[in-house]
């Protein structure tokens, strides 16, 4: 096995030795082909050098954050990277090494670090005019709230611009409370939606959740086809939501928010048929259907723009931010004129929200993802790489599962297949030694044991290349 | 009534909404005139504005009615905007707008005491660009440069043992985190904010908040609303000390005798520029922490060198909080926000995982650093205190001359006019109001509007703004009222 992953790189990339050899001494000795293999792994070309970088190290950099930064504030790895530059789907560190990103700032460089096309919107619009709020007109927002709304179903058009995804949501909720005139929400365990008072509770894993009150939220069972008790049986799962409502509400409910993949909680995936069904028992309860398309939105899932739509429902609110600016701060949260006609009962105002730049950068977004067919490349690739990964399943005990869509991935490193054991410390060793090999994955799941692969959507296939053959390297030497 | 040469040169300028028959309308709703005076009637409008050596390129994207049409379709119904006609903004230089034709305004506003260094500032914009080009987001995951100086350059400006910083996108955002640092800190759930204040718009910062207007019928639990130290309109007129008894009442009789926090502007801006009367601050905080509560000190408006006296609001009631919240001036207009307490308080945070994807950014914390140099070389807190003052002046002798003005105060340049139609019954003269705001913008002169009745001018605008755009303003105001 060792031999044709060394035939085949050798057959792919020029010969050259790479300077971090000299850092696995162990693996040299004990397998001369993959200490080769390691010698031959070289990061795609790329025709990009960054500018030599004179500002603090990250030595510096870590004391200061130590000293006027929150306490709680994380960050990845022992020897976290010092990233100074981006470019596409590359990261380059302060020495100027370049590395995959295959995490995307957590699913939100949707077209790739520095786009020149965004950077070229909000360079634009930022020469002319940054702020006013929307106390005045400007043609911006408008431009991007009639794109955005072209791009969802149905009776969805109307925008209401924010500046995160936990405002959006919080903003989400409040709207279907008041629509329903009701409190209860259902989430659904193991789901994120946010860090504010009312998303909070809609949030749905113990480590993420602080002891302060959060009222009026049920959590329901998730319908997660690897650990969940009914696999792959979404019908099921949704008896709980009818649970739910029949035994802990009045009957009625206000919403039902869910991720179409949940991020957070490690790229698990909604069991089959399952939101159709808990779609339906909501509606007769009289609620709302929130999609929490935070990090599944944005063409990143392939099959579709949207990932409600690979679930074949349509929502009756849908929550965005993350990938929607390419990074800039931007939210927003779409629904039908019906719905959003509650917020005219008071006045609801957003300061940043639906600034000039930001949309500008939302609306630059939405071309580039046209233009460079950015979601027909996820599906391409993202399927791509989920085979290569499913062949390394089949290779290593160690991967207990291999999901998600599109460029929306998850690998679970379990220690024991059969009672899914989870990985913890494998996860965090493999992590930095892929970090070592050049490539940037994220961690997920409730038990810290999930990658999540969610890279730029300009990720190509010689890239997927790369990652899977450096996890694969990575697992051969554990 | 007669025209003067120069109002009739005037309004040959001007859009034909100036032509008196137009006023009849106006005339009919406002019952008692605004002078005081007879002589008020002869005023002269007010000289061109200002001098600045800048022309807007010329604009050539949709129409303010196009504009307007789109956003009926797809932004809220619920989306506000000012003025019958409302300004379709292009362009923005230093304190001045610029409209689809080209035409220059004083924005008094400044997008909601929001751009402080003036709009597009140069230092500003090339820290934006530079930074954009090189790293839009990483996340705090991966290190930066951009936020650990940022962090270091804000801690500095603050007192005490102030400085840790959490970043977010919004004053929203940093109010909800203090909210809950809070109550993790203390253990508490209660928290006590004042009527009238204006905190934020998710579940937590919305309880806080204590004007119908901006509360949603939906469950809002824990927060406690005590009596608004308001000079004008308040029982106690300046007494801050009577005042501040309400908090130990709520403290006694609505709580279990601990609460989590305590929370206030220092002067509130969405309420209509109301200074807290002098002396409630200082008893108020001590209470709150006999109570073993957290003082938290929402300078989202008021911060940033606005007050012009000081750096921040709290600073002139002689307090040091134990949170601040920031954002609006942080950036000049960025979405960036923060929250920033002592080390000991932050711990509290690490109980669980606390994470914002966007908070701390590259490009927002090279603009807040850029932005804290600038007011620095600028001198610009200097500024806003030179030409407050000139400027409060100013609006003082017009309140000499207009019975319409029943209260004028502030800070540096954090100002608000309040109109009344009766000096003794204060009634809000809110159609009086929307139509000065009206007529000033014609003139050139963009303000806000707030307090709980509406009938507040809010002032604040960059804090680049000079003695001459002072009188510009103001004497605008002065032959808008003269002709009500």
């Amino acid at each position: 096995m060792a031999m044709f992953l060394a035939r085949s790189l050798l057959q792919r990339r020029s010969p050259q030795l790479i300077r971090w050899k000299s850092s696995f001494p162990q693996a040299a000795l004990k397998n001369d082909v993959s200490a080769r293999a390691a010698a031959e792994l070289e990061l795609p070309p790329f025709d990009y050098s960054p500018a030599p970088y004179s500002g603090p190290s990250g030595d510096e950099i870590l004391a200061k954050r130590r000293e006027f930064l929150n306490p709680s504030l994380l960050h990845l790895y022992k020897n976290p990277v010092n990233v100074v530059e981006g470019k596409k789907q590359y990261l380059f560190d302060e020495k100027g090494r370049r590395y995959l990103d295959a995490f995307g700032g957590i699913a939100t460089v949707c077209c790739g670090h520095c786009h020149p096309d965004v950077v070229d919107a909000i360079i634009n619009q930022t020469k002319r005019l940054q702020h006013s709020t929307v106390l005045y007109l400007n043609h911006a927002i408008a431009d991007f709230a009639q794109a955005l709304a072209s791009k969802l179903p149905g009776n969805l058009k109307v925008v209401f611009f924010t500046n995160s995804g936990t405002e959006a949501n919080e903003l989400a909720i409040m709207i279907a409370r008041l629509y329903a005139g009701c409190h209860d929400i259902i989430s659904l365990r193991n789901a994120y939606h946010g860090n504010a008072a009312g998303t909070m509770g809609a949030t749905a894993q113990s480590i993420w959740k602080f002891n302060v009150v959060q009222s009026g939220v049920h959590h329901v069972v998730n319908p997660d086809p690897y650990r969940g008790i009914f696999g792959s049986d979404g019908e099921k799962y949704a008896r709980d939501v009818q649970d739910v409502i029949n035994f802990g509400t009045s009957g009625n409910v206000a919403a039902f928010i869910s991720e179409a993949i949940q991020g957070v909680g490690g790229i698990v995936e909604l069991a089959p048929g399952y939101l159709p069904a808990a779609y339906s028992m909501v509606k007769k309860a009289g609620g709302l259907c929130i999609a929490d398309e935070v990090q599944a939105g944005f063409g990143r899932t392939g099959s579709h723009f949207w990932g409600f739509e690979s679930h074949g429902v349509v929502p009756d609110i849908v929550t965005m931010a993350k990938g929607i600016g390419n990074g800039i701060p931007l939210g927003a949260v779409v629904t039908t004129p019906e719905i959003a006609e509650v917020l005219t009962r008071r006045c609801y105002f957003n300061t940043f929200g639906g600034n000039p730049v930001c949309t500008a950068a939302g609306l630059a977004v939405l071309k580039v993802i046209e233009k460079e067919k950015l979601q027909e490349n996820a599906l391409l690739v993202g399927s791509y790489l989920k085979e290569r990964l499913t062949a390394l399943k089949d290779k290593y005990e160690l991967i207990g599962d291999v999901r998600g869509r599109g460029l929306m991935l998850g690998v679970e490193l379990v220690t024991d297949r059969e009672l899914k054991t989870p990985a913890k410390a494998e996860t965090l060793h493999v992590m930095d030694q892929m970090k070592e090999l050049g490539v940037l994955i994220g961690k997920g799941g409730y038990y810290g044991n999930v990658f999540r692969i969610t890279p730029p959507l300009c990720f190509t296939k010689e890239d997927a290349d790369f990652l899977a053959d450096a996890m694969d390297l990575t697992l051969s030497r554990m | 009534m007669p025209l003067s040469a120069a109002a009739r040169l005037l309004l040959r300028r001007s859009p034909p909404s100036l032509l008196p028959r137009r006023h009849s309308f106006f005339r009919r709703s406002i019952s008692q005139p605004a002078a005081k005076t007879k002589d008020a009637a002869a005023v002269a409008p007010p000289s061109e504005l200002p001098p600045f050596d800048y022309v807007p390129p010329p604009y050539t994207g949709p129409s303010g009615d196009e504009i307007l049409a789109k956003r009926r379709e797809y932004l809220s119904p619920s989306i506000m905007h000012l003025y019958k006609k409302p300004v379709n903004v292009v362009n923005g230089k230093m304190q001045y707008l610029f409209d689809d034709k080209g035409r220059r305004y004083l924005d008094a506003f400044g997008g909601i005491a929001t751009v402080c260094c003036g709009h597009c500032h140069p230092d500003v914009v090339a820290a934006i660009v530079e930074q954009t080009k090189k790293l839009q987001h990483s996340t705090v995951l991966y290190l930066n440069h951009s936020i650990a100086d940022f962090a270091e350059a804000l801690a500095s400006k603050l007192p005490g043992n102030l400085k840790v910083a959490f970043f977010t996108n919004s004053g929203t955002e940093a109010n909800e985190l203090a909210i809950l640092i809070a109550k993790m800190y203390t253990g508490c759930q209660d928290v006590i904010s004042l009527r009238n204040a204006y905190h934020g718009n998710a579940s937590g910062t919305m309880g806080s908040t204590a004007q119908s207007i901006w509360k949603f019928s939906v469950v809002q639990s824990g927060v406690h609303h005590a009596i608004n130290p308001d000079p004008y309109r308040g029982i106690f007129g300046s007494d801050g000390e009577k005042y501040s008894r309400d908090v130990q009442d709520i403290i006694n009789f609505g709580t279990s005798g601990n609460v989590a926090a305590f929370v206030a502007e220092a002067i509130q801006g969405v309420g209509g520029i109301v200074e807290m009367a002098p002396g409630y601050l200082p008893l108020a905080y001590e209470m709150v922490r006999k109570a073993g509560g957290l003082c938290i000190a929402d300078e989202v408006q008021a911060g940033f060198a606005r007050t012009g006296s000081h750096f921040w609001g709290f600073e002139t009631h002689g307090v040091v909080p134990d949170i601040v919240t920031v954002a609006k001036g942080i950036g000049n207009g960025i979405p960036l926000g923060a929250v920033v307490t002592t080390p000991e308080i932050a711990k509290a945070l690490t109980k669980r995982n606390y994470f914002n994807t966007f908070g701390g950014n590259p490009v927002c914390t090279a603009a807040g650093l850029a932005v804290l140099r600038v007011i620095e070389k600028e001198k610009l807190q200097e500024n806003a205190h030179k030409v407050g003052s000139h400027l409060k002046q100013r609006l003082n002798s017009l309140k000499d001359k207009y019975e319409l003005i029943g209260d004028v105060r502030g800070k540096g340049l954090m100002l608000g006019v309040e109109f009344v139609t009766d000096r003794e019954l204060k009634t809000p003269a809110k159609d009086e109001t929307l139509h000065l705001l009206e007529q000033l913008k014609d003139l050139g002169v963009l303000v806000g509007k707030g307090g709980y009745y509406g009938n507040v001018f809010r002032i604040t605008p960059a804090l680049c703004f000079t003695k001459e755009d002072a009188d510009f303003l103001v004497d605008a105001m002065d032959y808008t009222l003269s002709r009500i």
